[in-house]
């Protein structure tokens, strides 16, 4: 049996892929079909969900599409969410791979480093990082992978504390390999499995992050993000309360779908690993 | 199971009938004031300085116009629009060099040592003239105060100073405070910043932070009958959305200053036993105003700052962003002044195509890309209204090919940018106009102002003819004289448009049907309310 269909027999890894493929061609589409500034204000204010099909979502307080916006939206997530998780993935296995490799001062010096990072809740930490900053869109990247690269370091440093007293990792020290090349080249690639395993759990919280700093006020401001839809449905969520549970469906429908198809991927995995 | 439903019917019928019987209408509106009873309401800031004669702002009157007193208060009908309060009768000299002040007798503060003019002449001269952020021009010529006897004091001003500004300036800028208190140490310093002593209705009585303020009756106050409430108390509640549903559900009976954002207004009308009041903000209008960086090549031109103004529809915000509880703009002096307005200046219709051929015209073609320029935009934080209107004005710049960039900041990181840095390119402010052009209006186009002081022209810009015109008003000793040149001031600046007026907003309160005498004065959220009180 294929890994693919192994993995789409699992229901819930199924149900998150759907989710998923459907939140990506919602991305991609997004030009295609609202093409033009998604914050451009399109019809009459505050128009409820269902009554005119041209804006079937209905509109916000000023009047844009709030369908225009959720398509936007999807992509500010899923672009956030992906570069955030990738860039806390690519940190937090180099350091991970030298701490653990390199052991000794360097080691201790990263792990503080790391414990340091740890300490502070990650949130907190975007929180500050943006309002110091300034809010832009590659400012809440690296906010969110600031507080987000711990774990993959922690994780790394594990998995290569074990790997480098294989016979394989002596065997390259004998023929000479410089030291950064067998971290990098042999130890790496072999640690990667587990780390690559959390992905999914980081972009699901990155998500979830930037749409909570988009909700305080601290996103991009020339963007459409579900975080900001839901903070400015909030100050009418009596009257219209749409304006705040519509993007605030595709949040939750988002991150489930990420997190179930994560689970799949590391199910397929495990089982594959127990079979070999 | 069955007895516990038949249990819950009965049990929902009876609450259902206590709440009808809450929610019968009490009838007729003017009752005579009932006394005794504790106002509760929302307050959405917690103001640190309390002192309303250092820091005249509308956050801090809130509170403390109720514990220290101005000299007079904003009227409906008094003589030009003021009653008395600590004065009793003022007077200007024909040379505009001195004003008389015959104080009222028999007023104690709160520690029970007798009111006399020495505390105003202390007011007047340590403290509205060197600290106040508003007196600081107004009462720029004061050189001295005499105090002939305990209830009179006579201002004197080394230069012609128009009375009709200092009659304006009473009800915001006049509040006395204790000499005795103030007198020792430094002034700003003093403990009675933080727990006022003064000579209104209603004293101090304690304050927690993040829960609430609480004052309580002064039984010694000069107005024998009033205050008719025993307390009042200052929820606080900083989530806007929170003091809706506090007043439904009866843990407050009064939200002033728009505490409910304006699109729940529809729906809270409806309640029984809430009413909604868009009075008694006359004399506290707000101005939703462009702010424009002339140091921005493109913004120096004015058939640029002529494109901006066509490009945003007033009418469609006045609609949109304010939900029709604001009105159109015509210029720096608002429709509901009584005094100053004229609407005899140049305006400027909504006109896209217009806008864009001004821009054609100065030179900034549409590029490959449909763009001319792009702009910073920042918004102030302080309100919903003025962000919302930031988005709305990205979207009228974007159709006339300015790619407006928004930059959001908190309120110090707005006030440090737009007024200290001079980090905007546009900016969306909301002054306030206080009753007369000179104490808070011409500040915001006049040039020659130090950096850093928030609220007035910090966009580098300069026109002698207005500059020449604005200081001939501020001699000008002749009231008619006076008010016609700040129509001719309200002229020069729509036509030049150093800023752009878009609209002007008051706020709303919403009450419980039982708060008596709401709104009757023109400044009524920020008056002395010794005459509130609550019925049944």
């Amino acid at each position: 049996m294929s890994p693919l269909r192994r993995f789409l027999r699992t229901p819930e890894a199924f149900a998150g892929a759907i989710l998923l493929a459907a939140l990506i061609a919602m991305a991609l589409s997004a030009s295609l079909l609202f093409p033009g500034d998604p914050q451009a204000i399109a019809g009459p204010a505050m128009l409820p969900p269902f009554q005119d099909w041209s804006l079937p979502l209905g509109t916000d307080r000023l009047g844009r599409n709030v369908l225009a916006e959720l398509f936007h939206g999807a992509r500010t997530s899923l672009a956030v969410g992906l570069t955030a998780a990738a860039a806390a993935l690519v940190v937090g296995a180099v350091v991970g791979t030298l701490a653990g490799f390199a052991g000794g001062i360097v080691d201790e010096v990263l792990m503080r480093i790391t414990d340091a990072f740890q300490t502070v809740p990650s949130f907190l930490l975007a929180l500050a990082f943006v309002s110091v900053v300034g809010p832009s869109l590659g400012i809440v990247v690296i906010a969110i992978a600031l507080g987000t690269w711990t774990g993959p370091a922690r994780v790394a440093r594990a998995e290569v504390l074990s790997i480098r007293e294989r016979d394989y990792v002596a065997g390259a020290r004998v023929i000479g390999m410089h030291p950064l090349a067998i971290a990098f080249r042999e130890v790496l690639p072999n640690a990667l499995p587990p780390v690559l395993a959390m992905s999914s759990v980081i972009v699901a919280a990155a998500i979830l992050t930037e749409a909570a700093l988009s909700f305080l006020g601290l996103g991009d401001p020339n963007r459409v993000t579900w975080g900001g839809m839901i903070a400015e449905g909030r100050t009418v969520l009596r009257t219209a309360p749409f304006l705040s549970i519509v993007p605030g469906i595709a949040l939750v429908l988002t991150v489930l779908g990420v997190y179930l198809a994560g689970e799949g991927i590391v199910e397929t995995t495990a089982v594959r690993r127990g079979l070999s | 199971m069955s007895g516990f439903t038949i249990s819950r019917r009965t049990m929902l019928a009876g609450s259902a009938m206590l709440l009808a019987s809450t929610a019968m209408p009490t009838s007729g509106w003017a009752q005579t004031p009932k006394k005794g009873g504790r106002l509760v309401l929302a307050a959405d800031s917690e103001p640190r300085n309390l002192n309303p004669a250092i820091v005249a702002s509308n956050g801090v009157f809130f509170i403390s116009s109720k514990i220290v007193e101005t000299l007079a208060e904003a009227s409906f009908d008094g003589k030009d629009g003021l009653v008395p309060r600590l004065a009793l009768s003022w007077e200007g000299a024909a040379d505009g060099l001195s004003v008389t002040f015959k104080l009222r007798d028999g007023v104690k503060w709160h520690d029970g040592k007798p009111f006399t003019s020495a505390d105003v002449a202390f007011s007047a001269l340590q403290i509205w003239k060197p600290l106040q952020n508003l007196g600081r021009t107004v009462f720029k010529d004061l050189a001295s105060v005499d105090t002939p006897d305990d209830l009179t004091a006579v201002f004197k001003f080394a230069k012609p100073t128009p009375f009709q500004l200092i009659r304006n300036a009473l009800p915001a800028l006049s509040s006395v405070v204790p000499k005795h208190i103030y007198e020792v140490g430094k002034i700003e310093d003093n403990p009675a910043n933080n727990a006022p002593i003064g000579t209104g209705p209603f004293k101090f009585g304690e304050y927690k932070a993040g829960q609430y303020y609480r004052l309580a009756k002064n039984t010694d106050y000069w107005s024998k009958d009033e205050p008719y409430l025993d307390e009042i108390i200052y929820q606080v509640l900083p989530d806007r959305t929170s003091a809706a549903s506090a007043l439904e559900a009866e843990e407050i009976q009064l939200a002033a200053f728009s505490a409910v954002p304006l699109a729940d207004l529809d729906r809270i009308s409806k309640v029984p036993g809430l009413k909604v009041i868009s009075k008694g903000y006359e004399g506290l209008t707000y101005q939703l105003v462009v702010e424009i960086n002339h140091r921005r090549k493109e913004l120096a031109d004015v058939k640029v700052r002529q494109a901006i103004a066509h490009a945003i529809d007033k009418d469609f915000v006045v609609k949109t962003v304010f939900l029709g509880y604001a009105a159109t703009a015509t210029g720096p002096v608002p429709k509901n002044d009584p005094q100053f307005y004229t609407a005899d200046v140049p305006t400027y219709a909504f006109d896209v195509a217009k806008a864009n051929a001004l821009l054609d015209e100065a030179g900034y073609k549409k590029g490959a890309d449909g763009n001319r320029f792009s702009l910073k935009l920042l918004p102030a934080p302080y309100f919903n209204e003025t962000k919302q209107f930031g988005d709305y004005l990205r979207q009228a710049l974007a159709a006339i090919g300015i790619d407006a960039q928004l930059v959001n900041n908190d309120s110090a990181a707005h006030i440090k940018a737009v007024y200290t840095d001079h980090a905007f390119d546009l900016a969306v402010g909301p002054p306030v106009f206080r009753g007369d052009p000179a104490i808070s209006t011409t500040i915001l186009v006049q040039s020659g102002i130090p950096d850093g002081v928030p609220f007035s022209n910090q966009g580098g810009y300069k026109n002698d003819a207005l500059d020449a015109l604005i200081a001939k008003a501020s001699e000008t000793l002749d009231t008619t004289a006076r008010t016609d040149l700040y129509k001719e001031f309200q002229k020069e600046v729509a036509t030049d448009l150093p800023l752009i007026n878009v609209a002007e907003w008051s706020f709303i309160s919403v009450a419980r049907d039982t708060v008596g005498n709401i709104a009757n004065n023109p400044r009524w959220a920020v008056s002395n309310w010794a005459d509130t009180y609550l019925a049944g």
